[in-house]
């Protein structure tokens, strides 16, 4: 199996990097920090759902994208031009088993960094809420683990589609701010072109799809379906884009602003196949490019 | 059936054309040169056998193989020695040449591999971050051994090494050949060149200008070996129709004969003395590559040795 040999090998060294562990350390003392500054927040009880949506924010918004493209980024374009991809072909890999291989051993390291993160949260989860739901942390948990793999796959096949580092990364950091920073004014502002007016309260179907094909905003609503409140994103378009009042933040639940029953590309489990064509679709194109190049 | 077979293989760059129709023909078991200067066109060559980057036009077939319709058989029976690469840091020298055996399924051992390209077991137990360009080299080429290649790559494999590197590696060059692999051996550099290769083909500005033996190049270029005669007077005819003998001149007073037989030289010392001529001391000055190659790159294929 070549695809294993290269995963292997590349694990390896991906897991030997000081640079992503000390990221990782960092994050985590962030997170042990705003966890325990909300622990001391005197009399308001802490539950999962509180500590979830909290560590949604922190976590899928910032976090995880962030290490997530610094695992991801150098994957391919890293060998490209230092030259080992030339041995890498020479001991009969080939570009398939290169971009698979590697693929596959960057997902390893982010599902590796992103359990480690969710047993710390787990670890204060209990010690400082005030009661423990497991089963919903588990939810959390597993589609926390299918976000962070999202972003190094983008990461991964914006490896493979460049030329040169700095492309890569700045193709991966740029998806990663289209995402959470400029697709929600994209969706209100087509919807602007397509309506006349900004969305309201209640806005067409189409247009929470629109929103919700950003995998940041697919995963705040499936977390915010579960935990039965509102998720923010990092910056709070909605009450800009949008005409709502924010007042109570969870009558912006989706399940508040469609009236009747939600039609299934407005479904928790549509918001997972969202995700998931965000890991399938790039990397059809990478693979798609990266069979075509000069890899020189 | 050849080792290495192009046909027209060109590669261009917008206007820049780096490979101009390349025709090569390497048989199986020889050692090859391809010489040329950098930016040649040399690397890309290898980077369209080995399907790095695609040709403009034309085609290649590695050991009957197309290299870019049947690229798993091709990389499955190559090795190579790439220029200008940096490893895994992280990992061990060791680690590298296992795992170059894992990937070729080759039964070798990786002591044997290391030991071979004069890397010591301390050596090979450190991570590859720490190691000169060197180590770097004979590391590779330990990898690009590994799984036994008939068909063995390496682009200028003297660069970074010492004196001892290149000796060693010339020694695994000659070994090779002899197990019967052919080896591309992609230099700059003439004297490494001349040193292990049977034949030689001149790349010049994406243009292969010459193909044939060393010997061969320098007598077809008229780049040949002379005999230097310092003499007392002028010498009587007769010395051009000598056999071997392929050019006479005279320059600061010395008698020069240029010949492409070696046999040639006690010939034109006889012929010299039975003019009357009294010889009072003669050299040999042997043809520099350097000189045969200057006459290719310049396309002035009639040019002679100069002074």
């Amino acid at each position: 199996m070549r695809t294993a040999t290269i995963a292997r090998k590349d694990l390896e060294d991906v897991v030997r990097s000081r640079l992503i562990w000390a990221v990782f350390g960092l994050f985590v003392l962030l997170m042990g920090i705003i966890g325990i500054a909300s622990a001391s927040d005197g009399d308001s009880q802490i539950t999962t759902e509180g500590l979830i949506g909290l560590f949604a924010n922190l976590g899928a918004w910032l976090m995880v994208p962030v290490i997530g493209i610094m695992i991801g980024y150098m994957a391919i374009v890293g060998e490209r031009q230092s030259g080992s991809l030339r041995i890498l072909f020479g001991l009969g890999f080939t570009r398939r088993d290169v971009l698979t291989g590697k693929l596959l051993s960057r997902s390893m390291v982010i599902i590796i960094v992103t359990i480690a993160s969710l047993l710390v949260m787990l670890v204060m989860a209990v010690f400082i809420a005030d009661s423990f739901d497991l089963g919903l942390f588990a939810q959390f948990a597993a589609l926390s683990i299918l976000l962070a793999v999202m972003f190094t796959a983008i990461a991964v096949a914006a490896s493979a589609i460049t030329a040169t580092r700095y492309r890569a990364m700045g193709a991966a950091i740029g998806a990663y701010v289209l995402f959470a920073m400029f697709w929600h004014p994209f969706a209100a502002g087509i919807h602007y072109l397509i309506v006349g007016e900004l969305p309201a309260y209640e806005a067409p179907e189409w247009y929470f799809l629109l929103t919700r094909l950003n995998p940041l905003e697919a995963y705040n609503q499936v977390i915010s379906v579960w935990t039965d409140q509102y998720v923010w994103g990092m910056i709070g378009w909605v009450t800009v884009v949008e005409d709502v009042s924010f007042e109570d933040a969870n009558s912006l639940l989706l399940t508040e602003r469609v009236s009747g029953e939600l039609p299934f590309y407005l479904s928790d489990w549509f918001a997972g196949v969202i995700i998931i064509l965000w890991v399938a679709v790039p990397i059809a194109i990478a693979s798609w490019s990266f069979n075509r190049a000069d890899l020189n | 059936m050849n080792a290495i077979e192009t046909s027209r293989l060109t590669k261009r760059y917008g206007s820049v054309t780096a490979l101009d129709g390349l025709n090569l023909e390497v048989e199986a078991g020889e050692v090859f040169g391809f010489l040329g200067q950098n930016g040649a066109g040399k690397t890309t060559t290898i980077d369209l056998l080995l399907d790095f980057i695609r040709p403009s036009e034309g085609h290649a077939t590695i050991l009957g193989y197309d290299v870019q319709t049947e690229t798993d058989e091709v990389r499955e029976r190559i090795g190579i020695l790439p220029e200008g690469f940096d490893l895994w840091e992280r990992s061990t020298g060791r680690r590298h040449v296992e795992f170059a055996l894992e990937a070729t399924d080759g039964g070798g051992d990786v002591d044997t591999l290391i030991e071979r390209v004069g890397l010591t077991p301390p050596d090979a137990k450190r991570s590859v971050g720490e190691y000169s360009k060197g180590m770097k080299q004979r590391l590779a080429m330990a990898m690009a051994l590994a799984g036994e290649p008939e068909l063995l790559i390496l682009d200028e494999p003297s660069s970074g090494l010492d004196p001892h590197g290149i000796r060693r590696m010339r020694e695994i060059v000659r070994e090779e050949a002899a197990a019967g692999t052919t080896v591309f051996f992609s230099s700059h550099q003439l004297e490494q060149v001349a040193a292990v290769c049977d034949r030689v083909g001149i790349l010049n500005e994406g243009l292969l200008v010459a193909t044939d033996s060393i010997e061969g190049l320098s007598s077809a270029a008229g780049v040949g070996n002379e005999l230097v005669l310092e003499v007392d007077g002028p010498v009587s005819e007769g010395l051009e129709q000598l056999n071997g003998v392929v050019d006479v001149h005279t320059d600061n007073g010395e008698l020069r004969v240029g010949y492409a037989d070696p046999q040639a030289k006690a010939q034109i010392v006889h012929h010299v003395v039975d003019c009357g001529v009294t010889v009072q001391d003669f050299t040999i000055a042997e043809a520099s590559l350097e000189e045969l190659f200057e006459v290719y790159t310049n396309g002035d294929e009639t040019g002679g040795v100069s002074a």
